[in-house]
């Protein structure tokens, strides 16, 4: 059910006590009894009513006028309403005002007929001819008792006047003296002892000998005629007597009379209250036409806003949804039209703000699985490239920049042969690419070596051809860099290797050894001179091969299977400076440079292994460079980037450089290009990089060979000491 | 010119008055002009005059038939100190003028009584309602000696017996408003 807003209720509430006090008023102005005495407080109210009303409406208008000034929103919706409403309340008013005035004013003159007027007069003056005859009659009868009167002295008018008033047929007889004084009376009314008097100009009349004649309405007695006729006593003419009659006239002519005079008076009085009465009427229609003239356009302000208020909330809604509030609800306003129009649109607020938040939800989502596959990407260790339609970088993981060692970064959205002019190295993984793309086929798969700053790595690279719009879509490329895994293979097989042959080779030398120092003990006695020579020097010849044989086959033994590490904490430059110590006395005469990072943090390693490798580099160094022009750069420094938790060292010389040839098998046991050399120097650096989980490369520098190192300052499942130091 | 400026206000004096007794010709008015207290056998009576005079208004009323009420107000009070004066005897007489066309005289009836009489002429009628004699006010034993009375007496038009609809325009038109000052006569018994 509709609920009525408190504001109608009241002006429902008020129009009805102002229709009930107008009714109150006509009722009054149509001369009711009950209603009568309220008129004038009913008048009261309603001017009250009036000019409260009034003000209410300047009120309003000002503040109409007001919000329009302002530009608020519906305000001049709302005067447009505001003066439809006006003009259709004012001007039928005004037109029915109007025309009842008229009727008014015409309708209370047609009540009073000339004609009726005429008759009443003539009525009036029918009775009044019909009277006069009468009075003459009267006057006459009495003059004749006057004359019985004339000698008649006071002492005996009593008695005469009751014989002429019996004669006379007056009902009353009044004998009078000097200025109106009773000698004598006699009346029908035995009760009434005084007798009507004269007034007093009638009396005057009298003493200028005038008779009088004339009607007396009396009161409770009916109309009687009066008539005062002089009546010279004995003393002749000169007395001042006069003679008073009152005549009763008949029943049926005083009952005409007096309703011939109740029609008159009552005519006359209407007619001379049809001013006032119009007048009334005239100012309640008008005090009615006002009140709700008024009332009316009271209303239409209400009303007028009460319509276009859910207008104006649609405008502020509108609004809002332009300025991007999308979900602005306005309150509901109503069962009809404009209510309906205020749901629609709430719900379509409310729609636009469920798509948006959808939108943002999967905008969101796709956020999130972009995140996701970046993480995902990110953790994988294999590189991943995806390349646009056009050639492109779109994306890339950071094993991929790592894997190629260039910062892929200054490449997306542009090509890649783009990244080559800045680091050459990347060269032929962008040429690998680009001549793939060239060809029809969808996947490829392809095996790379790639030199770069830390070394050259194998790479197995693989691409594919990604859906997308026209002929060809962009191009993914995944990567691995398999040179541990290579390396790890053939570091088994030598491994083996080394075994095996320590193991075949160790046992036949001793017995050559032991028969060598037989045959020499045995047989060097024996002999003599020059063959006694030849055997010690055969012999000896046989012991040194086979030492040396052993220390090699040791050496092999020991590349096979290394010491248990002991790591702990080492100051790398300091183990520098007294392995190059020992180096400083050598015949070759080297020439040292130490380019030690002041600020380097220790790091945990097994101190023993460390100075191997570093001898193992130093003598690889040296055994490079030529004897005497012998240099070499040693560098320390902190790990920068993705290898800021690593300690770098680099042995730089002057040598020849190594061989383009040898460079896949650098650190491999047997691989030197030296005269001199185990072939085992760089395949054990490499061994104790690796134990300690570093990572090792070589590459050739301008005027030589650089092997850099990278050890990570905490080994892995060391953690807890190197957080202690 | 003292002279001059004499005959200039007396003018204008003059004028002033002249308007002044048109205006009272056409409005009419009431007044008590006599008020007089004596005692008769231990009665306290009152005689009074009062000019009565009709507005041209009233009088036309009363020529169309229209009945006027006139009330005679007398008043017994004497003074308080702490609050208004304390009426001791209050009396009134009501008198309702009419007239009556077939006789073409005015009728005076004293609405108590009912007792009436008629007049040739509305002057006549006026003259003998103006004129109070011996109005019984109060026993004198009924008054303390030594207090003092004073008699009030005013006379008006009672515009709540008029036609109603005469009623709202008596309420408005001054030429309606009938009423005399209230006048004063001591009583010290």
């Amino acid at each position: 059910m509709m609920q009525l807003p408190r504001q109608a209720i009241v002006r429902i509430l008020l129009s009805v006590l102002l229709i009930l006090s107008l009714y109150l008023l006509s009722a009054a102005t149509e001369n009711s009894v009950r209603f009568g005495r309220l008129y004038l407080w009913l008048l009261l109210i309603n001017g009250v009513v009036l000019v409260a009303l009034l003000a209410l409406i300047v009120n309003n208008l000002w503040r109409l006028v007001r919000s329009v000034r302002a530009r608020e929103t519906g305000s001049r919706l709302t005067l447009r309403l505001m003066a439809l409403f006006v003009v259709l309340a004012v001007v039928p008013g005004l037109v029915v005002y109007g025309f009842s005035m008229q009727f008014l004013q015409r309708g209370v003159d047609s009540w009073f007929d000339v004609r009726v007027e005429n008759a009443l007069d003539d009525a009036l003056a029918l009775s009044q001819a019909s009277l006069d005859q009468r009075m003459r009659d009267m006057q006459q009868r009495l003059q004749d008792a006057a004359r019985d009167l004339a000698d008649v002295t006071e002492e005996m008018a009593p008695i005469t006047l009751g014989d002429l008033r019996a004669r006379t047929g007056a009902s009353e007889l009044a004998l009078l003296g000097e200025n109106g004084r009773i000698i004598a009376a006699s009346s029908v009314d035995t009760g009434n002892i005084l007798p009507h008097r004269p007034e007093d100009s009638i009396l005057l009349q009298l003493r200028q000998g005038r008779p009088y004649v004339g009607l007396d309405p009396i009161e409770n007695a009916g109309l009687h005629i009066r008539a005062l006729v002089p009546a010279p006593g004995p003393g002749g003419p000169g007395s001042s007597r006069v003679l008073q009659g009152l005549f009763q006239v008949s029943p049926r002519i005083d009952n005409l009379a007096a309703e011939v005079e109740t029609a008159f008076s009552e005519y006359r009085e209407l007619a001379y209250l049809r001013g006032p009465l119009k007048d009334s009427f005239s100012l309640t229609l008008s005090l009615v036409l006002l009140l709700s003239l008024l009332f009316a356009v009271w209303s239409a302000f209400y009303l007028a806003r009460r319509l276009v208020a859910p207008v104006s909330r649609l405008a502020e809604g509108t609004r809002a949804m332009a300025a991007g509030e999308y979900g602005t609800q306005l309150a509901p306003g109503g069962n009809d039209e404009l209510g309906y129009l205020v749901r629609s649109f709430n719900d379509m607020s409310r729609r636009v703000a469920d798509v948006r938040d959808a939108a943002r939800h999967s905008q969101e989502l796709v956020e999130s699985q972009r995140a996701y596959l970046e993480t995902v990407l990110g953790r994988l260790s294999s590189g991943v490239l995806a390349l646009a339609p056009d050639g492109s970088l779109r994306t890339y993981n950071q094993a991929a920049s790592a894997i190629l060692s260039v910062p892929l970064s200054e490449g997306v959205g542009r090509p890649l042969s783009a990244l080559v002019n800045r680091y050459p190295d990347f060269g032929p993984f962008a040429d690998l690419v680009a001549g793939d793309r060239q060809s029809p086929d969808s996947e490829w798969r392809a095996e790379l070596s790639l030199d770069t700053g830390e070394g050259r790595r194998a790479l197995i690279c693989s691409g594919a051809t990604l859906p997308g719009e026209g002929d060809r879509g962009g191009e993914v490329i995944v990567f691995d860099d398999v040179t541990t895994l290579i390396q790890a293979q053939r570091d088994a097989a030598w491994g083996e290797v080394a075994r095996r042959l320590a193991h075949e080779i160790r046992n036949p030398l001793t017995p050559i050894q032991l028969s060598a120092e037989r045959l020499q003990h045995k047989v060097g006695t024996r002999l003599s001179g020059d063959e006694a020579v030849l055997l010690q020097r055969s012999t000896e010849t046989i012991i040194h091969q086979v030492e040396a044989m052993k220390e090699m086959v040791q050496a092999f033994s020991e590349y096979a299977r290394p010491p248990a590490l002991r790591p702990q904490a080492v100051d790398l430059n300091a183990l520098v400076r007294e392995v190059v110590e020992l180096y400083r006395g050598e015949p070759e005469q080297p020439a040292f440079r130490l380019d030690l990072d002041e600020d380097l943090p220790w790091l945990q390693a097994d101190p023993g292994r460390l100075r191997q490798l570093l001898n193992n580099l130093l003598r690889n160094a040296l055994e490079a460079g030529e004897a005497g022009h012998c240099r070499v750069v040693v560098s320390t420094r902190q790990g920068s980037g993705r290898f800021a938790d690593m300690i770098e060292l680099d042995v730089q010389d002057n040598g020849p450089g190594f061989a383009e040839s040898m460079l896949n098998q650098l650190f491999e046991p047997y691989v030197s290009t030296k005269p001199r050399g185990s072939g085992l120097g760089l395949a054990i650096v490499k061994k104790i990089v690796e134990e300690h989980n570093g990572m090792i490369g070589a590459r050739n520098v301008d005027g030589g060979a650089r092997i850099s190192v990278r050890l990570p300052r905490v080994m892995p499942g060391d953690a807890r000491q190197g957080n202690e130091q | 010119m003292p002279a001059w400026k004499n005959a200039e206000r007396t003018a204008i004096g003059l004028t002033l008055l002249l308007m002044a007794m048109s205006a009272f010709a056409q409005t009419g008015g009431f007044g008590v002009s006599e008020l007089d207290i004596r005692v008769e056998d231990q009665l306290v009576l009152a005689d009074a005059r009062i000019d009565y005079a009709l507005s041209t208004t009233a009088a036309e009323a009363l020529e169309n038939g229209v009945a006027l009420v006139i009330v005679q107000r007398l008043r017994l009070q004497t003074a308080r100190w702490w609050w208004g004066d304390a009426v001791v005897v209050s009396q009134q007489r009501r008198y309702r003028l009419q007239y009556h066309a077939i006789s073409r005289r005015y009728v005076l009836t004293r609405l108590e009584s009912g007792e009436s009489r008629s007049y040739r002429s509305l002057d006549a009628l006026l003259l003998r309602l103006g004129r109070i004699q011996a109005w019984p006010v109060v026993r004198l034993d009924r008054l303390d000696e030594g207090e003092d009375y004073r008699l009030r007496l005013d006379t008006g038009l009672e515009v709540d017996e008029l036609p109603r609809l005469l009623r709202m325009v008596a309420w408005i038109n001054p030429d309606w408003r009938l009423r005399s000052e209230p006048r004063y006569r001591e009583l010290s018994p």
